[in-house]
């Protein structure tokens, strides 16, 4: 069983499959040429590959593929209802649903919008709970639209599930998405003077919740690094202490170990670089007390962008993908680089192969 | 039959067949006869914005746009608007 990355990029999906020492890898695509692929990922209970597929000419579309790329389906009838005044702007994030629910997947996109598929992602319907939920009117677009890019399904629980969205903020769901409930407490809203703590309106940039231990979640937001031990209902701020910015999008979590976290600071909300000239990948080991740079084999001068899906993890490592082109595997402390002049990455996701 | 003529993009999305014959009567009933019909029109059945439309050279526009009537010997190009490239769009 080898190692699969999956990296979507502005020109198409390509993947990478690692060797058993995960230090060789054979790059296959581009897969959906002409494409940008926001997010690709393999569904862990029956290996189909899906990716968030969007042109500027034909919108925003989800692909499946049940022969690792060779060929896909795209799904039918996505879009939004008449009634609701919207249209589906552009697909962001698959996820698969509980293990449980075989076939069951989720997808969220602009505007702020989430759906589900009970039939492998053939057919789609949207979310209605959070499509007309009472506080959308003051939801707003970031730079990258309103999108729903984070959707966290707690494992223990199917019907316990988290969504994120820019400039929307965190909305947790206990009932499978029938209703959901801002779960933005303790986190800043600083683009916002006149009312910086606002119950919604925050602009989270990447939501995670731990494996191991569900009712904690972690979140890199446009103001500030964050953690929950209770299932959203607060949060704590953890920038600063080590890290060199609290702005950033990319985020990676470590299965094992529930206190261990990645972040990727970017200078700020107005120079969306890596901070300090250098592809500087920060970890803390406790929780989010302190940070350390654990870029080990990363270029040390570099400026270049990390998307908010651009940073993957699995057992066995943490996978970033670069809109410079560039893909990285961390193993055993030390990063190698998978793959190089590929198009601008704007996602990466791991799975296995064999 | 009405031929549609589709570009590489969509072509790909087709199976892989950019020429199409379709039996209608108007623009619209040719180009919802496709099967990447979801590609061109939106789910309110709009006609994508940046998706031109040809009818025997001629830009659907100008010739009393989708709900015109269609000769049966017609070609109907689809085109892709020059937009591309902007990280904006």
């Amino acid at each position: 069983m080898g190692v699969l990355i999956l990296a979507g990029t502005h020109k198409g999906l390509f993947l990478l499959k690692g060797d058993d020492s995960r230090r060789q890898f054979e790059i296959e695509g581009p897969y959906l040429p002409g494409w940008d692929v926001y997010h690709a990922v393999v569904d862990p209970r029956d290996g189909a590959l899906y990716a968030c597929a969007n042109n500027y000419v034909y919108g925003g579309t989800v692909h499946r593929s049940d022969d690792l790329g060779r060929t896909w389906e795209r799904s039918e009838g996505l879009g939004l209802p008449e009634e609701s005044g919207l249209k589906l702007e552009k697909t962001w994030h698959l996820e698969p649903g509980h293990p449980s629910e075989p076939g069951t997947l989720w997808l969220g996109g602009a505007p702020g919008v989430l759906f589900e598929s009970e039939d492998g992602g053939r057919s789609w319907e949207p979310n209605r709970a959070l499509l007309e939920h009472p506080t959308r009117e003051r939801w707003h677009p970031g730079a990258g639209g309103m999108c729903c890019h984070s959707i966290q399904i707690d494992p223990t629980d199917a019907r316990t599930m988290y969504v994120g969205i820019s400039a929307a903020g965190v909305f947790r769901s206990e009932d499978h998405g029938e209703s959901w409930m801002p779960a933005n407490a303790g986190t800043a809203a600083d683009f916002l003077p006149d009312d910086p703590h606002p119950e919604v309106g925050q602009c989270v940039h990447k939501v995670l919740l731990h494996p191991a231990r569900p009712e904690r979640l972690w979140q890199q937001n446009h103001c500030g690094v964050y953690r929950s031990d209770e299932r959203g209902a607060s949060w704590e701020r953890l920038d600063g202490n080590g890290l060199p910015s609290d702005f950033g999008f990319a985020l990676a979590l470590d299965p094992s170990d529930p206190d261990i976290a990645y972040v990727v600071p970017e200078e700020g909300a107005e120079n969306r670089v890596t901070s300090d000239g250098r592809l500087g990948v920060y970890r803390t080991q406790d929780a989010g007390s302190s940070w350390e740079l654990a870029s080990d084999g990363l270029p040390e001068r570099a400026w270049v962008a990390v998307l908010r899906e651009g940073l993957a993890y699995d057992e066995q490592g943490v996978y970033l993908g670069t809109q410079s082109g560039s893909v990285f595997a961390r193993m055993n402390g030390e990063w190698i680089e998978a793959a190089r002049q590929l198009p601008p990455v704007l996602s990466v996701e791991v799975g296995a192969w064999s | 039959m009405v031929v549609v003529r589709l570009p590489g993009l969509l072509a790909t999305q087709a199976g892989g067949r950019g020429r199409f014959e379709v039996e209608a009567q108007t623009v619209a009933e040719a180009l919802r006869a496709l099967p990447i019909a979801d590609l061109i029109f939106d789910e309110a059945g709009e006609l994508r914005p940046l998706v031109n439309v040809y009818v025997d050279g001629v830009d659907a526009r100008s010739r009393g746009g989708l709900g015109a009537t269609v000769d049966r010997d017609a070609e109907i190009r689809v085109v892709a608007a020059i937009a591309g490239g902007s990280g904006r769009v």
